[in-house]
């Protein structure tokens, strides 16, 4: 028989576990013929009834007891002391039965932190992503940086821009650059919001920025890659310092195109930052890969964290290509963002919604520093903050903005 | 069938980029966009021509083009 521990009793059931020896295993009428050798025990129903090897819970919760035939193990609904005494004076010949133990309840192992309040919390004044970056104490705005959003637009109309810097231009055929989705509002809206909106609370990194909204998803949310590099190339040729991309493809190649754009972009001072990909599903045990244009060595791939700073459920991991790895994390989880009017503003998750938090904050450190493009990737690097999970997920750490 | 792809001019062809694009049309690929300061053009073409276009000079890869899908305006997860 069995002994619990002293320190930490176990939750039980009131019925009791069976274990019958190796020469009754798989014998579902010797394992019958035992059990009912056991004073009161009449109906048994097994795994072993069922041709699937199933057992039906009606049938079980209505029996005295229920043979699991092939590992050898019955539970009785009997209480366990009254039971293992049954045991010791049957005698049952050859040692039939091994012991009679309780049975324990058993939990899921839950993945969330019980009663922890999260570290990070949206408040009156900034988003928790803010907070969580240092954007809310940062004296830098990103004046006279411009920044490029290539998504699926902008709301113009938005009160949140009014008296903003805004270049816009669609490179989706027959569709204007107005946003008629909302993912490209809310990614600019992180990028380069402004630091006093109307209504609620900050959202926005690079306030002053000013905001060069390159249309290269339909309103639908698709594309291709020569819009894609349309806008990039609108962008270089404007002077833009930082390339927002919140799109991805889930393709583990690189892609020789996005390489050598993104190389000739470093030397052209432009820094090119793309979401590594939503294809996790870390709970289920899929860690995912960072796909094109992301996977690419020169294009800074952008993982997602949570309030708690842990990786999000759904952010790709690094992908073993040459620059397949992620290069930082941001805020990514439950993000507080502008939305095309009458709505506003929406809170959504996505790799797509951490990229523009590394963006507007890599245009914070290009007016803070004025440095060049591949400056501003390893002061990036360089400040971001150490988290306690693996470089494969989060490469080197939360993204931080300047002092 | 027609591909719509992606070329990415050689490094040492990165001044001559009209140039390249015109032994691309004149290869048969029709030209939709000469990105000169990426040094990338893009196109489409017969994919039976493809490997005739990749042994011009100056060309430093030809990729299909991927598409890209963003979710529905209503997901949560974006």
């Amino acid at each position: 028989m069995s002994t619990v521990p002293a320190e930490r009793v176990p939750e039980t059931t009131g019925r009791s576990v069976v274990v019958f020896s190796d020469a009754l295993r798989g014998d579902r009428d010797a394992i019958a013929t035992a059990l009912r050798s056991l004073a009161d025990i009449t109906s048994v129903v097994g795994t072993a009834d069922d041709p699937g090897g199933a057992l039906d819970p009606d049938a079980a919760a209505a029996a005295d007891a229920i043979a699991f035939d092939a590992l050898g193990v019955a539970v009785v609904a009997r209480d366990p002391s009254t039971l293992a005494a049954m045991v010791q004076f049957a005698a049952a010949p050859g040692g039939e039965i091994l012991a009679v133990e309780p049975e324990r309840v058993m939990h899921a192992i839950a993945v969330e932190r019980p009663g922890v309040a999260a570290r990070f919390a949206d408040d009156n004044a900034f988003t928790w992503g803010l907070r969580a970056t240092g954007v809310d104490a940062s004296s830098a705005t990103g004046r006279g940086i411009r920044v490029a959003v290539l998504d699926t637009g902008l709301d113009l109309e938005h009160p949140d821009f009014a008296g903003r810097s805004v270049t816009a231009r669609s490179f989706v055929t027959g569709a204007p650059a107005r946003d008629g989705h909302g993912h490209g509002t809310h990614v600019t809206g992180t990028a380069c919001g402004s630091a006093r909106p109307a209504v609620g609370r900050r959202y926005g990194v690079a306030a002053e920025a000013e905001i060069f909204t390159g249309k290269v998803l339909d309103d639908g949310g698709a594309g291709t890659d020569a819009s894609i590099l349309a806008g990039i190339d609108w962008a270089i040729t404007n002077g833009c310092r930082v390339v927002s991309m919140s799109l991805g493809a889930d393709i583990r190649q690189v892609s020789t195109a996005y390489e050598t754009v993104g190389r000739r972009a470093l030397a052209a001072n432009v820094l090119i930052v793309a979401a590594a990909g939503n294809n996790a599903s870390r709970a289920r045990g899929n860690l995912g890969f960072v796909g094109v244009p992301a996977n690419s060595p020169s294009v800074m791939a952008v993982a997602a964290v949570d309030a708690d700073l842990a990786i999000a459920d759904f952010s790709a991991a690094s992908n073993p290509v040459e620059g397949g790895q992620i290069d930082i994390a941001a805020p990514g989880v439950d993000v507080y963002s502008s939305w095309p009017m009458p709505r506003r503003t929406n809170t959504i998750s996505g790799t797509s919604m951490a990229t523009p938090h590394v963006a507007g904050i890599a245009a914070l450190w290009a007016q803070a520093t004025g440095a060049g493009a591949q400056a501003l990737w390893d002061a990036l690097v360089q400040a971001a903050q150490g988290l306690d999970l693996p470089a494969s997920d989060v490469g080197a750490g939360l993204v931080r903005a300047p002092g | 069938m027609v591909d719509h792809v992606t070329v990415t001019v050689a490094d040492s062809h990165a001044g001559v980029i009209d140039e390249v694009a015109a032994q691309l049309r004149q290869a048969g690929m029709d030209v939709e966009q000469v990105l000169g300061t990426l040094g990338v053009i893009t196109g489409s073409i017969d994919d039976a021509l493809i490997a005739a276009i990749e042994a011009l000079p100056g060309v430093g890869a030809v990729e299909q083009q991927a598409s890209f899908q963003i979710p529905p305006p209503d997901a949560e997860l974006q």
